[in-house]
């Protein structure tokens, strides 16, 4: 295993690369094109063996990946921001026909104002689209998971395609140092891409037929269900990397929970400056530690309410909001898994670190105080927009 | 019966035959009389000659609030008598309703096998459909029989929506519902039921879609039967064929086939008469001929 400091983005095309992608569909988008600028130029030296297809659109990008990943080839795609709802219904598709393509996200704040910057809203608003979906905190974690990805996404017993969520600049355009496995190991990880029903004149299928309403409903039953039931393989597909990378991941993440009463809830690159402030409370007195949520579909409902069960007050940091709705899309989505608990923590929401918008760590500091005089004050109903001028 | 309870109507038809318009026109008529009434589709794919239902229900003095389909109809319809063989259409037919059929075959010859507990109306609307409009589209003519046969909407209350709908086209497809009206035949219930279509349609639990709703079976579209939905029909004259095959090429359904001899031949279980190939075929060897006849 050899140690290098590359950009984010770049360890990411690196590990398109050595997954062997037969088919990369992909519109640049800031601030994904270094990754596809560099597959691009991959697969034009012959590095890479794979057909890169430069499609018009983000919509012709995810259409093109269907019919690859249809006929058999492992499909690799990227985008973000208003790339990823240009995309919005060939998602479905690709979750509904079962095609596991595997696509990194780079999360980008959705215009207007037109924004290129790093935030959470087009993540949330593909929730539902049915693909697996995971978020890395730092370039390691986006090697590690893109390599992941395939292995799980292709697994005949998931068939789903799966988004790594890295967060826009943050992530893409860091350098910073990442551990690059070794090609035999990365091989005998990742088995090659047998799709069950490729299309092939030989053994002719139908792909993607009428679902009428006397069909529609068992077929997402059967879809769901099969969304749910992925987890073993994610679970398994991180054990065995373990095995070969020495490093861990789940589906939630903990920092300092043990003894904590209070935690902080986070999801991607924040994560990590969210650590500092946490261990900067703790230097205070305050038993606070942090709760990631790193598979955010299927979303983890026991590993959630088993890490935050001995907690009173649990603050979620939202990236985006729920226009006219429960404001921070992700503490809604907390507060309903853990509704059902007969004890839980007291859900608080914060909003902040829109559109590219910088949260230091002093700021996570001040909104864990804040977090706490409010469950204190059972002031749970609101939510609170962070470092916003004019309060 | 009366208005006194909500009446169901089902309507049987094919895409492009107009149900839906027919149900559209007796719930306008109803409404015009003062009735509360409600007329929708219910379309599978939306191709046409394909089997599609259309509903209606209607009252004299409540609101009508159900959303959900007919399956107890008081009236069901049937525009197409290709669909009697393929189609359960007695299906949930109330005790005292009416079948309303379009056949070209008289009363006598239809009781035995579609007289039941309900009332039998037969009309040959096809033949009135094409003397007065020109076409074998026969919604409006059945309005006539429907209005004969269920007796809650006056002929005359039709009138105002076939104008609204059918604008300079309207007298003719009055005068067609006026003839279906009085030439309409009717024989009361009797007590045994007929034989009934049986359709074997089994449809798969949830634990038996494949991922994806893959269909890995190929060729399960023949299952479909598709020339039943035509009402006109190829004929080759192979005197002037030059063999080239734009036929063949050009058919939608590939249903043309070329015989050993060389000339080539629709499949009679599959055209629906769509007339491409008589339109291409550079030799005019295919004239598109009535099915009736």
């Amino acid at each position: 295993m050899k140690r290098i400091g590359m950009e984010g983005s770049l360890a990411i095309a690196e590990a398109a690369k050595a997954a062997h992608v037969d088919v990369v569909a992909a519109y640049p988008i800031t601030p994904q094109t270094h990754i596809v600028e560099k597959l691009a130029e991959l697969v034009a030296t012959g590095e890479l063996k794979a057909d890169y297809i430069p499609v018009e659109s983000e919509h012709s990008a995810m259409s093109a990946c269907l019919g690859s990943c249809a006929v058999g080839a492992r499909t690799f795609t990227a985008t973000a921001g208003q790339g990823l709802e240009l995309m919005h219904e060939v998602l479905y598709v690709a979750s509904s026909m079962r095609l596991p393509i595997i696509m990194v996200v780079v999360n980008r704040s959705l215009s207007a104002p037109l924004s290129v910057w790093g935030d959470h809203s087009d993540v949330m608003a593909v929730r539902d689209c049915g693909w697996i979906q995971m978020f890395a905190e730092n370039v390691q974690q986006a090697y590690d998971l893109t390599l992941c990805a395939f292995k799980i996404g292709e697994d005949h017993s998931v068939l789903f395609p799966v988004m790594v969520h890295v967060d826009g600049f943050h992530l893409s355009h860091v350098i910073e140092p990442y551990f690059v496995l070794n090609q035999e190991d990365i091989d005998g990880f990742i088995p090659p891409y047998r799709y069950p029903y490729a299309l092939n004149p030989a053994k002719p299928v139908t792909l993607g037929a009428f679902g009428p309403p006397n069909v529609y409903t068992e077929a997402k039953k059967a879809q769901e269900v099969a969304l749910l039931s992925t987890k073993k393989v994610i679970l398994n597909t991180w054990t065995q990397f373990k095995k070969l990378s020495g490093r861990s991941y789940n589906p939630v993440e903990v920092y300092k929970t043990d003894d904590a009463d209070v935690a902080l809830m986070t999801m991607g690159s924040f994560s990590e400056t969210a650590m500092l402030a946490i261990d900067s409370l703790r230097s205070q007195g305050l038993k606070v530690g942090l709760v990631r949520l790193r598979l955010w579909r299927p979303f983890p409902f026991d590993e959630l309410r088993a890490a935050v069960s001995n907690l009173s007050t649990l603050i979620v940091f939202d990236r985006a909001i729920s226009s006219g709705g429960p404001p921070g899309p992700v503490a809604s989505e907390i507060r309903s898994a853990l509704y059902p608990m007969k004890t839980r923590p007291k859900v608080v929401s914060f909003i902040g670190g829109l559109g590219g918008r910088d949260v230091t760590v002093q700021a996570f500091e001040k909104l864990i105080k804040k977090g706490i005089e409010k469950a204190k004050a059972d002031q749970l109903t609101d939510y609170e927009m962070i470092e916003v001028r004019g309060q | 019966m009366n208005g006194q309870q909500t009446t169901e109507f089902r309507w049987h038809g094919r895409g492009g035959q107009g149900a839906v318009t027919s149900a559209e026109m007796i719930a306008l008529a109803a409404i015009e009389e003062g009735k509360f009434a409600q007329a929708f589709p219910s379309f599978g794919p939306e191709r046409r000659g394909a089997p599609v239902l259309a509903f209606n229900r209607v009252h004299d003095s409540i609101p009508i609030k159900i959303r959900s389909g007919v399956t107890n109809p008081d009236v069901v319809v049937v525009l197409d008598p290709g669909l009697l063989t393929i189609i359960d259409v007695m299906a949930g037919l109330k005790e005292n309703g009416v079948l309303v059929i379009n056949s070209p075959k008289s009363l006598s010859e239809l009781k035995k096998d579609y007289s039941g507990p309900w009332n039998l109306a037969v009309v040959d609307a096809t033949k009135i459909a094409r003397k007065e409009l020109g076409v074998p589209i026969v919604n409006t003519t059945m309005l006539g029989a429907v209005v004969k046969a269920v007796g809650i909407i006056k002929l005359e209350s039709l009138n105002g929506p076939i104008k609204e709908h059918f604008g300079a086209r309207a007298p003719s497809n009055i005068t067609a519902a006026r003839e279906a009206y009085e030439q309409t035949q009717i024989a009361p219930p009797v007590k045994t039921m007929p034989k009934r279509v049986e359709v074997l349609e089994v449809l798969p639990s949830w634990q038996e879609i494949l991922p994806g709703c893959v269909v890995t079976s190929p060729g399960s579209a023949k299952q479909y039967r598709t020339g039943d939905w035509r009402s006109k029909y190829t004929d080759f004259d192979y005197s002037r064929c030059i063999k080239c095959g734009l036929c063949y090429i050009f058919c939608p359904e590939g249903c043309i086939e070329q015989r050993p001899d060389g000339y080539f031949e629709s499949n009679k279980y599959y055209c629906k008469g769509c007339g491409i190939c008589a339109t291409e075929c550079p030799k005019e060897v295919i004239s598109m001929i009535e099915e009736a006849s």
